[in-house]
């Protein structure tokens, strides 16, 4: 028999049982679809991280408290909520030094509560060096940043994000206006360029920045930082410049034995590698859940094709008679299963495209978010090819048992 | 053409061993028409079973066009109905939702006839049938004779030299019936070999030869003197 008559043949028998076919390629379309989704949103979320990641700065390393043990993308303990308090102002003197770094930004942070005459709202306060706007690529869109001066000098000054503004001046100009953290009084002079939400929905535009000093000695009273973050030479490799930042805090700290960091020290890139493996983690995961439907629409599939089989035992017959082969018989109800599984999976890319667009929209037009459209070429191609095998899978024993059928036993049967 | 030497049919049932054939020999000669009749129970169907190698004997040799069934696999077997067979049976199978034209195709889609043959063939043998009219319609719209018509158009289309018909006209009415005897004995007519098992000795008077049957073997076989009809249906 040609294929293009067995796939005629196949096509048919299916039309002639719309509803049934419907029914049974639903578990396929829902698979599919949940698969589709959860791979594109994967997959958007992951290039969420990067872009911001990369929008940090460039070449940057950054150097955390606290040794890291086991693997390389295990968290350090300072990650975890331990206070660990290695890192000071010897260690960031020594790194000024080195000629393969460009800045050093020291940073700390804490919270507290933020308020204005009208309003008040908690915070996360983040004390850095005058450098961190350059190197951070944090934008002033009115006033201006504060200088090494007002480090120096440990002015009360800040520069806000958009949200914070928006919170406790309302609509008023944030510039010049004066709010208090901890019964301290700060002086804006600066507002950040809009960011918008980030990953998991946080909003980058509530942040407070000020002078390191100021929020070291008068806000937290400590004199160590949270963490180093480095600007490697642009002719430097990154990598190089690391283990040079490594041996630097090792002497500064009089470690001999690496094994004993009590710091830990990351490119920008291991950074990225870290949170991409943990989307992606997320994402095989939740595809995974997804596939099990897939599993169930399969045995859905065998099902109904076992009953379909049953049913037609007597064009089975009748088939063979005539002069179907045992091969030509496997073949049509080979082909009724993947053709099911095949449209199931059709039917659920477009759903799952669908839906992705759909979510798209709302998170850019309705929530804002900066978030990007994405298909993986992987997720077609691993729906449409998983969706057909299934329909091999899960085809080949109803159709070996219509196969096997004696054209004599199958038109007798009643 | 056909030949059987010492068929034996026997089946196993909970132990129990029914002899449907027990020991047919008999040759039937290309362009005979011979009717096979005799009680229910008397090893027809079975005979006409193996005859038309859907089922094989337990034992002795059949042999259809110099072919013996021994020889043959399953595949050679499927093969063989599809281009030499043709079948026509007592319940029409035909597949109810497919039209008359799909229906007739069937044969066609497991034979080697290039497909831009096919509709000529098909129409051929609806129009052999006198069905033109109908081509386009549900096989599961048409009244018993016409399915009957249609079945055996089916099993024409390829052209086969022997065409089995097992009880053809049991589901039918006498005028019916009479008309798809007639289209039988044109067919024997134009040269083809046609075996028929009835129960009817009405219907089996359409041939040239009797076999009965009893008890799996062979009571009588003998010619018709005085057949019936002339192969009239399109006269």
């Amino acid at each position: 028999m040609l294929l293009k008559d067995a796939f005629a043949t196949a096509f048919t028998s299916l039309k002639h049982a719309r509803t049934r076919s419907f029914l049974t390629m639903l578990g396929i379309v829902i698979g599919i679809g949940s698969v589709i989704l959860l791979m594109s949103l994967g997959q958007s979320a992951q290039n969420l991280i990067i872009d911001q990641v990369q929008s940090i700065g460039s070449n940057l390393i950054f150097a955390i408290p606290g040794a890291t043990k086991g693997s390389r993308l295990s968290s350090p303990p300072s990650a975890q909520g331990i206070i660990i308090k290695t890192l000071v102002k010897q260690d960031v003197d020594a790194l000024k030094r080195d000629p393969t770094v460009e800045q050093v930004v020291p940073q700390v942070q804490g919270m507290a509560r933020a308020v204005s005459d009208t309003n008040d709202t908690d915070v996360t306060f983040q004390g850095v060096s005058a450098n961190f706007f350059a190197v951070r690529n944090f934008n002033v869109v009115k006033g201006s940043s504060f200088t090494e001066e007002d480090v120096n000098s440990m002015n009360n000054v800040a520069v806000i994000g958009q949200s914070i503004a928006t919170t406790l001046f309302g609509t008023d100009n944030p510039v010049g206006q004066v709010f208090r953290l901890k019964n301290l009084s700060f002086r804006i002079i600066g507002l950040l360029e809009k960011k918008g939400v980030g990953v998991g929905g946080v909003d980058q535009d509530s942040v407070v920045i000020l002078p390191v000093s100021v929020a070291q000695k008068k806000l937290l009273g400590q004199d160590y930082y949270s963490y180093i973050t480095i600007q490697a030479g642009a002719k430097y490799d990154p990598t190089f410049v690391k283990g040079r930042v490594e041996n630097i805090l090792r002497d500064s700290h009089h470690i001999t034995n690496p094994d004993k960091d009590d710091f830990t020290v990351r490119t920008q890139e291991e950074a990225l590698a870290i949170v991409s493996n943990i989307t992606s983690v997320l994402t095989i995961f939740l595809s995974a859940i997804a596939a099990i439907s897939l599993i169930v629409g399969g045995i859905g599939i065998m099902n109904i094709m076992l009953v379909s089989v049953l049913e037609r035992t007597k064009e089975i017959g009748l088939r063979k008679a005539v002069g179907a082969t045992n091969r030509d018989i496997m073949q049509q109800f080979l082909f009724e299963s993947i053709m099911l599984t095949f449209a199931g999976g059709m039917v659920g890319l477009l759903i799952g495209v669908s839906v992705n667009a759909l979510i798209y929209l709302v998170l850019v037009y309705f929530v804002q978010m900066t978030w990007s459209f994405a298909l993986p070429l992987s997720a077609v191609l691993l729906a449409l090819g998983v969706s057909t095998l299934t329909g091999l899978a899960f085809g080949i024993y109803p159709a070996r048992q219509a196969a096997q059928k004696s054209p004599i036993e199958a038109l007798r049967y009643e | 053409m056909i030949q059987a030497d010492n068929l034996t049919k026997v089946y196993t049932n909970d132990g129990a061993e029914t002899r449907a054939l027990d020991g047919v020999s008999f040759k039937i000669k290309q362009g005979e028409f011979v009717s096979i009749m005799g009680p229910s129970g008397s090893g027809k169907s079975t005979l006409l079973h193996v005859l038309s190698f859907f089922d094989r004997p337990t034992d002795g040799e059949y042999r259809f066009s110099n072919h013996s069934e021994k020889e043959l696999d399953d595949t050679a077997l499927a093969k063989i109905r599809n281009k030499d067979m043709g079948f026509v049976f007592q319940s029409f199978n035909l597949l109810a939702r497919s039209t008359v034209f799909d229906n007739v195709l069937m044969p066609l889609l497991y034979s080697e006839v290039s497909a831009d043959q096919r509709e000529k063939y098909v129409k051929k043998a609806i129009n052999a049938v006198g069905l033109n009219e109908k081509t386009n319609v549900e096989a599961g719209k048409l009244s018993g004779g016409q399915k009957q018509r249609v079945a055996i158009a089916r099993a024409l289309v390829n052209n086969p030299n022997v065409i089995f018909a097992d009880e053809p006209t049991g589901n039918l009415d006498s005028k019916s019936g009479e008309q798809i005897m007639d289209i039988l004995r044109d067919l024997h007519e134009q040269g083809r070999t046609i075996v028929l098992v009835t129960h009817e000795t009405y219907t089996a008077e359409y041939a040239d030869r009797l076999i009965k049957l009893k008890d799996g073997l062979i009571e009588s076989d003998e010619p018709i003197i005085h057949r019936r009809g002339n192969g009239e249906f399109f006269k």
